[in-house]
């Protein structure tokens, strides 16, 4: 029951009922966090005979002792921008950073704010969404989040609301062997749709447990962006659920580059009929970082759509972790799911693990799953040499081309851009403008 | 046709010198003693029945892994060829077109020969290439191979079809223009419209500082492109050489010395 107060020094009950009554908030909120806890209580950090966390070890943070973060100022300049104008929240160790932000004039019938001060504000709108959604109930680091988040984004669009300026959420870790939990509360009500572009970086040594909650009225449609570049110190555990309403449309890209160890846990629930989610996820791992992808698409009703797309360059000794599971129940027929997992190779010490799962429940669905892992084409960088391309500048095109085909769908023009320089500065590859 | 004939220049240096060249793949010798010398400006044909070596020296000229030179040397300008990494040879002016060309998906046509062309400049202390005379060198080459817009934008090779890839062998040649070129089966599986259009490709960069070593399995591209030598593989050995007319009596007599029927090469070529 206990087991994991020592190592979390801010999550022991004593640093948790400190934390609950400074927090002034409604009643129902802290009956959420007072259950949230109990339930981390229960669950005590994973274990690797836990078959969910058999890959992971989580030795390396368990050594830790965490506190608190401080408050830190930190220029605007160590903050990405999107290039493009938008909706922007910036966090600096979990707490709102207003200095930082910048929020455009509000669309009708949309909230664009701090969880918390929205909290403050209109209580009303955040209880009936806030830790509702089924999923990750198991996920210990979900349950921390509910019990110590501090702040975070909330996305109210009311019913056929279209914000068409994406909402730019950044959180930035200071280090100091911090815990922070940011809390992303995306309620998107019949027919709105929202682009969602969710950054989180920072420096030194900590702990971002982030929990993005995603509701989706019928006929919503999100666009989803998350790019993870922590510190190479950084340990991340997150959380992302999803719920979608009838002909709903989510389109997740997942991008996970930082930290030394990296975990996201995903949970899609395909609620409505026709429902359509597209997952592509994106994982760069080199010298001794680990990498873990956990999703699970349940289709509960008919004629839903999912395709997971993930994909993993490997360096060094890295190591990922793919583990998708397609579920989908007996009542959803004509289902169509699709599950592709690839994984790069550029060392021999590398690993990628791939572990797709399927448990079909109804008989007239069309799923299919695929998984390769594999290193580079030989004949490709021969080809590439044979014309002059030196043979490193020839693997680092390769393993470009490979990677940017998950880039590509990204409608964001300039952080489609963004995203392409950042690989080509990661494989030290030159790339020529206009192509 | 016939863009260029050009005399063979006896007098002038040598471009490529191949000495005693012995090489084994697996363990097992393919190759047995190859001697061969391309000066500037010729046409040399090697002609030869399927697995007599002909890809394999194509490979071993062009550095490809999994090929060991067992004995013997190939001299490039008087360089020792075997002693450069494969870019270092292209950068030295070599090329190959590949009997099987490699598809590479996500990476477009464009790019790819733009990389290319720059790398071999940086190679020679040249600043990258400016963006409108590769774009006029890229449309000038395009034309001459007859090749479609579109297929700039596509990866390379992905999805071709066994001619547009041929032809996109010959349009990277174009421009590239590499002073020495290795066309290994450029014509195989082309019909005879698509056969012209490479051979024109070819015909049009011949010059008298430009080598090629055309090899084919049938004596139909040499219609087109006219060698001024000609010579036949067999079990890793050139066991005949001679001038054009060669070629013809091998079309006449199939490699009968060898292990093929007379004829046989014109049908499996109809
Ligand atoms: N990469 C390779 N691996 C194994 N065997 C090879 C390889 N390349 C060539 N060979 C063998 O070498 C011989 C000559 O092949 P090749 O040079 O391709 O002939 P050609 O091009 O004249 O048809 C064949 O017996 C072929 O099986
Ligand atoms: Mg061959």
């Amino acid at each position: 029951m206990t087991a994991a107060a020592p190592v979390f020094q801010d999550s022991s009950r004593p640093a948790f009922i400190e934390f609950a009554a400074d927090r002034r908030e409604p009643d129902a909120i802290a009956r959420l966090r007072r259950a949230a806890f109990d339930r981390f209580e229960t669950l005590g950090l994973p274990t690797r005979q836990q078959e969910a966390w058999r890959l992971t070890d989580l030795s390396a943070l368990k050594a830790m002792t965490f506190q608190r973060p401080a408050d830190a100022l930190i220029d605007a300049g160590a903050l990405p921008t999107l290039g493009l104008p938008a909706h922007r929240l910036a966090f600096v160790n979990g707490r709102f950073a207003p200095g930082l932000s910048h929020l455009r004039e509000m669309p009708d019938r949309a909230l664009i704010a701090s969880l918390d001060q929205a909290l403050l504000a209109y209580p009303q709108w955040i209880e009936p969404y806030l830790d509702r959604l089924p999923g990750l109930a198991q996920h210990p680091f979900t349950a921390l989040n509910t019990a110590f988040w501090e702040d975070g984004a909330f996305v109210h669009l009311s019913r056929g609301t279209v914000v068409e300026t994406p909402i730019h959420l950044i959180f930035h870790a200071a280090g100091g062997d911090s815990t922070v939990y940011p809390r992303l509360l995306l309620v998107l009500d019949e027919g709105a749709q929202a682009t969602v572009v969710v950054e989180y970086q920072g420096t030194g040594r900590y702990l971002n447990a982030p929990v993005t909650e995603a509701r989706l009225g019928d006929g919503a449609a999100l666009h989803y962006h998350q790019i993870q570049q922590e510190s190479p110190q950084a340990f991340h555990l997150g959380g992302i659920r999803l719920q979608q309403g009838r002909n709903s449309e989510a389109n997740l890209h997942l991008l996970s580059v930082g930290g030394q160890l990296a975990r996201t846990d995903l949970e899609a629930l395909l609620d409505g009929e026709g429902a359509s989610c597209t997952l592509n996820g994106l994982t760069l791992a080199r010298d001794q970082q680990f990498s873990d992808v956990h999703v699970r698409v349940d289709h509960a009703q008919p004629h839903g759509s999912s395709q997971q797309r993930f994909k993993s360059v490997l360096d060094g000794k890295a190591r990922t972790v793919f583990d998708g599971m397609i579920h989908v129940r007996p009542h959803a027929q004509k289902t169509d799911a699709r599950q592709v997992s690839r994984n790069l190779l550029l060392s021999r010490q590398a690993q990628a693990h791939s572990n797709p799962r399927l448990e079909i429940l109804a008989d007239d669905v069309k799923c299919g799953h695929g998984s390769t892992t594999g290193f580079l084409d030989p004949d490709a960088e021969f080809y590439l040499r044979a014309r002059g391309i030196p043979a490193a500048q020839a693997r680092a095109i390769l393993v470009h081309a490979f990677a940017n085909d998950s880039l590509n769908s990204i409608r964001l023009t300039p952080l489609r851009e963004r995203l392409a320089r950042l690989l080509a500065a990661d494989l030290a590859l030159d790339i020529m403008e206009g192509e | 046709m016939r863009a260029y004939i050009v005399e063979s220049r006896r007098e002038s240096s040598i471009m490529l010198e191949i000495r005693n060249l012995h090489a084994t793949v697996d363990g097992r010798e393919i190759l047995n003693g190859i001697d061969l010398i391309v000066r500037p400006g010729e046409v040399h044909a090697i002609m030869g029945p399927n697995g007599s070596g002909k890809s394999t020296l194509a490979n071993v000229i062009a550095g490809r892994e999994g090929y060991l030179v067992t004995e013997g040397a190939i001299h490039f300008d008087g360089k020792n060829l075997l002693d450069m990494a494969p870019e270092t040879r292209a950068c030295e002016g070599l090329f190959l077109a590949f009997q099987y060309p490699v598809e590479i998906p996500g990476v477009a046509n464009l790019y790819f020969l733009k990389a290319a062309v720059n790398a071999v400049r940086k190679y020679r202390g040249e600043p990258p290439v400016d963006a409108m005379d590769f774009w006029d060198l890229v449309h000038e080459r395009m034309e001459l191979v007859k090749m479609d817009e579109s297929m700039l934008k596509r990866s390379v090779n992905e999805g071709f079809s066994g001619g547009e890839k041929k032809r996109n062998e010959v349009f990277q040649m174009a421009v590239l223009q590499p002073r020495f070129a290795v066309l290994d089966e450029t014509d195989s599986g082309l019909d005879i419209d698509a056969l012209k259009v490479v051979a024109d490709g070819v015909n049009a960069l011949r010059s008298p500082e430009r080598g090629f070593l055309v090899i084919t399995h049938y004596q139909r591209l040499l219609d087109y492109i006219v060698p001024d030598h000609v010579h036949v593989l067999f079990n890793g050995r050139i066991v005949r050489s001679g001038g054009k007319e060669l070629a013809l009596e091998l079309e006449e007599q199939g490699y009968a010395l060898y292990n093929e029927e007379p004829g046989r090469a014109r049908r499996a070529a109809a």
